[in-house]
């Protein structure tokens, strides 16, 4: 085995492993305020890369585009939440898990009838020439992805811990019923939250589609690996998932170049399984601080 | 200030409240004793709107208030420290008190700085939480995390002041400690309504007291027209 083949595989594969973290990310904002996850996030990933790429297509410079692709993630957020979420929330159940589902089909079929089944190239300007860092070769699209990933999570996690909403969103968080008592609308925390986890799965399509291009079904295997992510990482750990999206990523790569391109989807799984048996909290979950 | 009129309100088909009906006039301290499962905290629940009233009325200065969300509720006037204190475990002790204040402090940036002085009064009122401000909530010892729901409600500047069952769980050390602090939120002029199963030492501090039967009031009088009441002394003051 050569070290610095191992290396490159490692870091391409970490690198990639970051937009299964940010979607993972996703998953952990509207978990916190609501205890629920959109299943469909997947879509939403991938009808916001096709969004944006329409706009492009509408002669909209690259940069332009972001923020109307993240705007139009937001406003998918919303969708989901008012349409699958709130009515289930409202009674108690459990309906949001099918209700989120059904508007994944439905994302999924809307954008097959819109865009077409085609794989579609996605343009932008950064250079997916590799440059030499550090003995391994990385492109700046690459690079791109693990600046826009720890940006935008970044810039969140600031929001949530030093202003007065953020805080307001980590005590509907910890208890919903106090937190209406405080004066602080648990409806509209919730909305917030699946504005931010839209806008999130929006930027994950636009920095993930130029590696993989676009395509109805571009997010199916993403999503997978999200969820493990998510799920081995646990599920309020913060950005516990960016170093179990990266150990995935890399993993996956090994697995592939090793084993033959079929295993790419196993360690993904192994963790899975591994980490529901032995630490269902995930690996950097907290067990609740609590005394009555 | 506060006024209650016949309300009705349960959980699901069984209601609890069958009609109760009471007022704390501004600046008064008025106890609700009774025993356990009287319907004492489901009044409060029904005021601050943690339960939806199925009949009846909440005037909040003047305003009904009755089926309003209770953040809406909360934003009007109305701090409601709960029963179990209900503080927010993972956040920090100053972050609770901040977050008590989210009705009138700027949502995003100096907050911090405009509600400098409120907390210091909280402080300067629980010195103990002035040095626990950064540990976590859910650490502190029950007494603590008591200060620390009554600290957060006071933060709101409240028109009314609900307080359900501030001794619930202490040491006896500990109870006499938040009714000295409840002396002293009355000195100060604070509207309070007070749950408490400590029926004589809520009398003791009490304007006014309602003692609650089976979903509604009772008997109702000043502390010493209760205390002379032989219903009341054989079953809560015996």
């Amino acid at each position: 085995m050569n070290p610095s083949i191992i290396g490159q595989m490692a870091v391409s594969g970490a690198l990639m492993g970051l937009v299964y973290a940010l979607i993972a990310y996703g998953f952990q904002l509207t978990y916190a305020t609501s205890k629920s996850i959109n299943f469909g996030q997947g879509e939403l990933v991938m009808v916001s890369a096709f969004f944006s790429l329409t706009l492009m297509n509408l002669g909209l410079p690259y940069w332009a585009m972001i923020p109307g692709g993240l705007l139009f993630g937001a406003l998918m957020g919303l969708a989901v939440e008012r349409a699958g979420v709130r009515l289930a929330l409202e009674q108690k159940s459990e309906g949001w898990i099918l209700l989120t589902i059904i508007l994944g089909l439905f994302f999924f079929s809307a954008a097959e009838n819109l865009w077409g089944r085609d794989d579609r190239p996605f343009p932008t300007p950064i250079s997916a020439d590799p440059i030499h860092v550090l003995g391994v070769d990385v492109t700046r699209l690459e690079l791109s992805v693990a600046v826009g990933v720890l940006a935008i999570m970044g810039a969140i996690e600031l929001f949530k811990r030093r202003t007065l909403l953020g805080k307001a969103f980590e005590a509907v968080s910890a208890d919903r019923d106090a937190a209406e008592l405080m004066g602080i609308s648990a409806t509209r925390t919730v909305m917030l939250s699946y504005a931010l986890s839209g806008a999130v799965a929006a930027l994950a399509g636009i920095l993930v589609s130029p590696i993989t291009t676009v395509g109805p079904t571009m997010a199916s295997a993403l999503i997978l690996k999200a969820f493990s992510v998510a799920v081995v990482a646990g599920l309020d750990s913060g950005f516990g998932v960016v170093l179990i999206g990266m150990f995935l990523g890399a993993l996956e790569s090994l697995a592939s170049f090793y084993l033959g391109s079929g295993w790419r989807e196993a360690p993904g799984l192994l963790l899975l399984i591994l980490a529901l048996a032995v630490r269902p909290t995930g690996v950097f979950g907290k067990a609740a601080i609590r005394k009555v | 200030m506060l006024q209650v009129e016949d309300l009705h309100a349960g959980y699901g088909a069984s209601e609890v409240l069958t009609g109760t009906t009471l007022a704390v006039k501004q600046g008064a301290l008025v106890a609700l004793i009774g025993a356990n499962g009287a319907g004492k905290t489901t009044t409060m629940r029904a005021i601050s709107g943690g339960l939806k009233p199925s009949r009846g009325r909440v005037l909040l200065d003047g305003k009904e208030v009755q089926g309003l969300d209770a953040s809406r509720i909360a934003r009007l006037g109305l701090a409601h420290a709960p029963e179990g204190r209900k503080v927010f475990g993972p956040l920090s002790v100053e972050d609770n008190l901040l977050l008590g204040a989210y009705a009138h402090l700027p949502r995003f940036f100096g907050f911090r700085a405009r509600a400098r002085a409120d907390l210091d009064r909280v402080y300067d009122l629980f010195p103990r939480l002035r040095d626990r401000t950064k540990q976590a909530a859910g650490t502190l010892s029950g007494g603590e995390q008591q200060m620390l729901a009554i600290g957060r409600a006071l933060m709101a500047r409240p028109k009314v002041m609900l307080l359900d069952e501030p001794s619930m769980g202490l040491a006896p050390v500990i109870v006499q400690e938040v009714f000295r602090t409840i002396r002293r939120l009355k000195e100060e002029g604070i509207t309070l309504l007070l749950v408490e199963q400590f029926a004589k030492s809520a009398l003791e501090v009490a304007d006014y007291a309602y003692v609650m039967e089976r979903g509604r009031i009772a008997v109702e009088g000043t502390p010493a027209e209760l205390s002379r009441d032989e219903r009341v002394i054989a079953a809560y003051l015996g």
